[in-house]
């Protein structure tokens, strides 16, 4: 009943007109996020976050939430009528939802992708709701050597889990806890890496990084090409799927959600993950397994269920946990780092009418979202049109301005188009960013908790064996650990799991 | 991707040497917890262990499917995401000189004209426009405070 309780002191908080116009706002934006191919959630709310600096904590946050799961309706779009996915977890949506099209029920593929994303949107939330605070109750428990344990597990489980060459994987979080250690140390004071520059001496702040790797990265690998797309029409009353359909899918918006939600309550697995494990499901249980590929409904209705449902379910270790389990909730997670916020288990507790606000604006951003995307979608898909060309320059206009927003200065745009150099080659060599993202986050939380845990301790390293919690989360890591080395020795399955294939 | 693959170790393993070496200037440990150095220590040493094993696997695992993908994009795209790059650059120094209006009409006129094939009419009325839709929202509504250069707004 606390749960109810702190839910509608959410809803009281988030209903204000300007909470609401921001709901509104980054749900349209996730959804022509999602739609424009070349630009994913993650470099979108990177590239936003700088911008929301004078912002309240809370709209802000509201409107990159609705941001990140608009991305996840408006993904659907193109994967239907163009067959071009606007980001990876819907590359899935494409294989039915397009053949669905074709046949002239892109309406129907369109309609119930938006049923189910707002199921899933629905029950995630709620989901989210429960699961979270009992997991962040739960973790009040922790100490320093606990928290080392867990991000140190958090780290390894996003890389283990998160479907990336472990190698390269291993040495992208190498690099970010490196990029961590950049600036005064928290032990004695000392300048480490900075040479003289008083601009590093507080670190590399991670917008800078984020920008740098995803955003403007993300630009230049998607503007190599000119991209041209030409859209199907769709009209207005043939987006409404007939209630038989709707009926026949029950099942498979249900099973995505489930699997969405449950899946990517793992950090490391994210909404693509779980959109291609609700394919798999569905093809599993389905009675005409064989007609797979040539448009069946509820491939689409189920991934698309699925991604929606995987966006909160993702949210559970961010926010109890502090542990962010993708790249788009490792920008959220900044977010709050930010905007002053301490993430972990204590933000339930010391921030308690901001987590529930947001948690409650999901609810209200889900509605406003299949609002916008039933009848909008003829007019969503129309920009399309407009050339890729016209929009990047104006996409590297925002970076610099919000990297110039940082500190105000220069060095910090220097900075971040070195890193978009990195990111692109990074791209290129198939290296994950993402691990760099979230050690360069995590590293120095974990440096403190290891300071603090071994002064505690009296420098005894014994510490995070001896107590039961830390022991376990070692344990795990271990366990995961020899789990890849096995598989890595035997040559089976050599870990990599080719994203861009 | 095995040759990116040893770039990436070679890298990495310069990396690890400049992380070890920042690490043996700074205190490695006080009395009961680990000091400034010890961090960049064990960032090297994990570092240069995974770079080592990267150029190692690089010349022992079978051709994988991805082996004969290259690194470099095509000669047309490079040139394409090099000039990007230099005008990103050029912003970077020229803004304090040119101001922030000046600066980013100049650069979305530049990209649109040269690598878009736009127009000059087109490129400058959406340099332009670009330019000024930013300035009013961001100097002009959020008051951030942008190098104003020689036309002094």
């Amino acid at each position: 009943m606390d749960v109810l309780t702190n839910l509608m002191g959410g809803f009281a908080t988030c209903l204000t007109p300007y909470n609401i116009w921001m709901a509104a706002l980054g749900a349209f934006l996730g959804t022509i996020v999602g739609i424009l191919p070349g630009l994913g959630p993650s470099a979108t709310m990177a590239i936003i976050l700088p911008i929301t600096f004078g912002m309240d904590p809370i709209p802000a946050m509201i409107m990159l939430c609705a941001l990140y799961y608009g991305a996840m309706y408006g993904g659907s779009t193109t994967s239907i009528l163009v067959n071009v996915p606007g980001e990876s977890s819907s590359v899935v949506t494409a294989i039915e939802g397009y053949q669905l099209a074709r046949q002239g029920k892109a309406g129907t593929a369109l309609g119930l992708s938006a049923i189910g994303s707002f199921f899933a949107g629905i029950f995630g939330t709620f989901a989210l709701a429960f699961l979270a605070s009992s997991l962040a109750e739960y973790s009040l428990k922790f100490g320093p050597a606990e928290m080392f344990s867990l991000v140190l597990m958090g780290m390894f489980t996003i890389i283990y889990v998160g479907g990336k060459d472990v190698t390269k994987s291993l040495m992208s979080m190498a690099i970010g806890l490196g990029l961590g250690t950049v600036g005064t140390d928290i032990v004695q004071g000392e300048a480490r890496f900075t040479y003289g520059v008083s601009e590093l001496r507080d670190g590399i702040d991670f917008v800078i990084l984020v920008m740098g790797t995803f955003g403007i990265a993300e630009v230049l690998e998607s503007a190599e090409e000119y991209l041209k797309i030409v859209p199907m029409k769709v009209k207005f009353w043939d987006l409404f799927p007939s209630w038989k359909d709707t009926w026949y899918c029950r099942w498979a918006i249900m099973r995505g959600t489930l699997v969405g939600f449950f899946i990517c309550c793992v950090p490391g697995s994210g909404p693509t993950i779980a959109s291609f494990l609700s394919y798999g499901v569905e093809k599993s249980v389905s009675k005409y397994p064989e007609r797979f590929g040539t448009g069946v409904m509820e491939g689409v209705a189920g991934p698309e269920s699925s991604n929606n449902a995987a966006v909160s379910g993702a949210m559970v270790p961010m926010f109890a946990l502090g542990i962010p389990g993708s790249g788009a909730t490792a920008v959220l997670l900044g977010g709050l780092i930010m905007y002053g916020l301490k993430p972990g288990p204590m933000l339930f507790v010391e921030n308690a009418d901001f987590v529930w606000a947001v948690i409650a604006s999901m609810f209200l951003g889900n509605v406003i979202l299949i609002i916008m995307n039933l009848p909008m979608v003829p007019l969503f898909a129309s920009l399309l049109r407009i050339p890729y060309g016209l929009i990047y320059p104006a996409i590297l206009i925002v970076c610099i301005v919000g990297a110039f927003a940082v500190a105000s200065g220069l060095f910090e745009v220097g900075l971040m188009l070195f890193f978009a150099v990195c990111g692109y080659f990074m791209k290129k060599a198939n290296i994950p960013a993402a691990p760099m993202l979230m050690a360069l986050l995590m590293g120095p939380m974990m440096e403190r908790s290891l300071y603090q845990a071994l002064n505690l301790a009296h420098g005894n390293m014994m510490v995070f064996i001896q107590r039961p919690i830390s022991a376990t989360l070692l344990s795990i890591i271990v366990l995961m650990s020899l789990y890849v080395g096995y598989k890595a020795i035997r040559g089976k399955d050599r870990v990599i799991q080719e994203e861009e294939e | 991707m095995k040759k990116a693959d040893r770039i990436f170790g070679v890298i990495g393993l310069g990396l690890a040497l400049w992380s070890y070496l920042e690490s043996t200037r700074l205190k490695y440990m006080t009395e009961f917890t680990p000091g400034p150095g010890f961090f960049p220590f064990w960032v090297g040493v994990a570092l240069a262990f995974l770079s080592v094993y990267l150029i190692i696997d690089s010349y022992i695992r079978k051709p994988g499917k991805n082996d004969d993908k290259k690194i470099l994009p095509e000669k047309h795209m490079l040139y394409r995401v090099g000039f990007i790059m230099l005008m990103l650059v050029v912003v970077r120094y020229t803004m304090n000189l040119l101001g922030f209006p000046l600066t980013l009409a100049i650069f979305t006129a530049a990209i649109l004209l040269l690598l878009e094939h736009y127009s000059v009419v087109k490129s400058v009325g959406y340099g332009i426009a670009y330019s000024a839709v930013t300035w009013f929202i961001f100097q002009y509504m959020l008051s951030m405070g942008f190098p104003k250069g020689i036309l002094g707004i």
